[in-house]
């Protein structure tokens, strides 16, 4: 359950501009026969099938069994996916993955397309700042979760042991259901703004800083010249950002799973969690894969609604 | 206002086949098995040896020394050593097997033979129990622990450690506090209250990441008679035994004498706490004492009688099992044959934390030169169970249960403190119902 795509997704709104329409295929490249271009991409084909094609047809066929990592067992059809629908701890890990999601997109966005414009004014140290403020995201997960623990984890903690000095009790955060998901939900947006504000940097870039002269001018004040001049330029890398976001959040495991482990009695059980405990400690393969297929479509569906967003954006 | 920007080169189709190949191989691929195959057994030839780290920070090297000083006879291969963490080990076993690049001999979780077993991954270890029995190393396993190992179809492993939950003190804190050690679950009630009361940990218990908290609250439930299954091994887990057990811990949380971070803390930092002498009572498994280098001033209790006055405890019989992907069978014997009969080393050493399988081993001088040592072999162990209480059967279930979600979503509902006990219990029944199905 990898999260490298992170650090290598980044440079969707840089790519060379086409202009032409989402919906249109390319046309064949003049001078290449197609058994040329076949065969040249014929390596990446076959890689590509053997590191991706073949696991997700084998975990299809897991779904489809009762059996273990081991032994493939029987089949028993869609048996699994029923019984997962059915077991209220699916819906109460997809309510908290729903959550998640949200709150790591919009949190994160928000704090980041703050940051991006705070960056844009003229302030001092500017180079050293994007460097501060680039530190949760690149150091390494292990390493924050770890951090994160050793504040707030114990009663002797330092955050609790302030808590504690200035009157409110004992708030051992991750000991306490909904103290357990704010905790995560705020670890998510903090591992995950300078992701935001590099993208809304970069958007922020291309913007023409003459129209917000010509919008002065015409009296539009800040955060008019923003909700209708900024908002609307941005959209579209918004969205993808935000769609990226999306899929980092529904796929993360080491986050939640480092600070929480799920609990306290799962309360913090995301979907990819949930269907890890059920493979590796449950020993239930079939039930596990198919949260992790069930995981997927809701994800699929989410991104055609954001890119359908993004096409409405791109035509007006 | 028009968009400035330049549209994106990503086409929907490729943008989804995007979304799919990032959301599917990040979830499914890490969930998926490589698949059967026939490759051949790992190791290249050698009998490959996987471990857990079963003792202090000296045990790898001392494990790793016994396994190197192997000699194999005429025709058999060697030995290699790895040692594999804890954390996550279900899966790293489960990955590698599934896989064909697993161990041919290992140790692991106390269950675990039983549910590779299960899945026909264990070779039997019926040859070298005979072999055992013609010279005379049978007669030197401590009782019962042969018989754990013991299925329908074979001998699942050989033991070679017992992790026994005992009640641990702190001498220096029950001195401060003008307290004795506790011999009831009352004595710790007044004790626990007595330490809170001075700003100690009254009664230490983790219900976080590792086992400690859960093993805790099904040490209690067997002390006072109760457990997960009735004596014909059916899951026996909502009646008034396990519910005192309950209601007593509960009791514990309400009044203030655990810590009120239990919920979510790791084993390790309540290993941190004990160091830092915060602690005045807890269960842990043997040779505490030494993991937090206080040998004279933690000590063990004598059993506990429970509000019934009965006693006992758990315990897990530990086992080196042998896997049929091995270049070699009769080397995997050979080599497990060698590592049992020369273990003594690990507890000569000082190295381990739990018990030693074999009588003599509990006779040498340095097993016996931590008294507490010898006070678990002969107070607690013998009238410890194991998860299976109150059945003596163990089976490949219990993998699941031991270290599975259902108990410890359990003991963090317990260490809650707000939940009645009978609907804890009920609640536990049905999630262990369901992982075993």
């Amino acid at each position: 359950m990898s999260t490298s795509v992170r650090r290598t997704e980044l440079p969707l709104t840089v790519r060379t501009p086409t202009h032409e329409p989402l919906n249109r295929r390319r046309r064949s490249t003049p001078g290449r026969a197609p058994a040329t271009k076949l065969f040249l991409i014929l390596p990446s084909v076959v890689i590509l099938i053997l590191t991706n094609a073949y696991p997700i047809a084998y975990a299809a066929f897991q779904a489809l069994h009762n059996g273990s990592l081991i032994s493939p067992g029987e089949f028993v059809g869609v048996d699994n996916f029923a019984k997962v629908l059915a077991d209220p701890a699916f819906w109460r890990a997809a309510g908290f993955t729903a959550v998640f999601a949200v709150a790591g997109v919009f949190g994160s966005w928000i704090i980041g397309i703050a940051i991006a414009l705070l960056l844009r004014t003229r302030i001092p140290a500017k180079g050293l700042l994007k460097t501060i403020l680039l530190l949760p995201w690149v150091v390494p997960i292990v390493v924050s979760a770890m951090s994160w623990n050793w504040l707030i984890g114990t009663s002797s903690s330092p955050v609790p042991t302030i808590f504690h000095a200035l009157g409110f009790g004992d708030a051992i955060f991750l000991s306490d259901p909904l103290g357990a998901q704010i905790t995560v939900c705020l670890f998510e947006i903090w591992v995950n703004f300078p992701f935001m504000m590099l993208m809304m940097s970069a958007a922020l870039s291309s913007v023409d800083e003459s129209i917000y002269e010509a919008a002065k001018i015409d009296g539009a004040g800040a955060w008019q010249q923003f909700r209708y001049m900024t908002l609307p330029i941005i959209a579209k890398p918004t969205y993808i950002s935000w769609v990226l976001m999306a899929i980092f959040c529904v796929n993360d495991f080491p986050t939640v799973y480092l600070l929480t482990h799920g609990g306290p009695v799962g309360a913090t059980n995301t979907l990819v969690v949930l269907a890890y405990k059920t493979v590796f400690q449950n020993f239930q393969t079939g039930p596990g894969v198919a949260i992790a297929f069930l995981m997927t479509l809701a994800l699929a569906i989410v991104a055609v609604l954001l890119f359908r967003q993004i096409r409405k954006s791109t035509s007006q | 206002m028009k968009n400035i920007l330049p549209p994106t080169a990503m086409s929907r189709r490729g943008f989804l086949a995007l979304t799919g190949a990032v959301s599917l191989t990040a979830s499914i691929s890490a969930c998926a098995a490589g698949g059967a195959g026939n490759a051949s057994a790992g190791g290249g030839g050698t009998i490959k040896f996987w471990d857990m780290p079963w003792g202090n920070q000296d045990y790898l090297g001392a494990a790793q020394g016994l396994t190197q000083a192997y000699k194999p006879g005429d025709g058999l291969p060697g030995a290699s050593y790895q040692q594999v963490n804890w954390d996550g080990f279900n899966q790293t076993f489960s990955s590698a097997i599934a896989s064909n690049t697993g161990p041919a001999v290992s140790t692991g979780g106390g269950f675990q033979a039983f549910q590779f077993a299960k899945q026909g991954a264990i070779a039997y270890a019926d040859n070298l129990i005979d072999s055992f029995k013609k010279d005379g190393t049978y007669d030197d396993f401590l009782p019962h622990t042969l018989d754990a190992m013991k299925t329908s179809d074979g001998y699942v492993g050989i033991p070679w450690n017992l992790d026994v939950q005992v009640l641990w003190y702190r001498k220096s804190i029950l001195d401060q506090i003008g307290a004795t050690p506790p011999q009831s679950w009352d004595d710790v009630l007044d004790v626990a209250k007595k330490a809170s009361a001075k700003g100690y940990v009254g009664f230490g218990i983790s219900g976080g990441s590792g086992n400690y908290g859960p093993m805790a609250v099904l040490s209690l439930m067997i002390n006072n008679g109760g457990g997960l299954f009735n004596s014909n091994g059916d899951l026996d887990i909502v009646n008034d035994r396990n519910a005192e057990a309950v209601d007593f811990l509960t009791e514990l949380v309400k009044q203030g004498l655990v810590d009120p971070g239990s919920v979510s803390m790791k084993d390790d930092d309540l290993t941190t706490l004990w160091t830092n002498k915060k602690v005045a009572l807890g269960f842990q498994s043997p040779a505490f004492n030494n993991v937090v280098g206080d040998e004279k001033d933690v000590l063990v209790t004598d059993p506990l009688k429970s509000h019934r006055g009965e006693v006992g405890g758990l315990y897990y019989v530990n086992n080196i099992m042998m896997y049929k992907n091995t270049p070699s069978q009769a080397g995997s014997e050979a080599f497990t044959s060698y590592y049992i009969k020369n273990m003594k080393t690990l507890w000569q050493k000082g190295v381990m934390q739990g018990l030693p399988a074999l009588k003599s081993i509990t006779e040498i001088p340095e097993f016996k030169a931590n008294a507490q040592n010898t006070a678990v072999v002969e107070k607690w162990q013998p009238i410890c169970k194991t998860t299976a209480a109150q059945s003596s059967a163990l089976t490949a279930k219990l993998a699941t249960i031991d270290g599975g979600q259902a108990m410890t979503d359990f003991c963090q509902t317990v260490l809650a403190g707000k939940t009645p006990s009978k609907t804890i219990l009920t609640k536990l029944e049905s999630d262990i119902k369901a992982a075993i199905s």
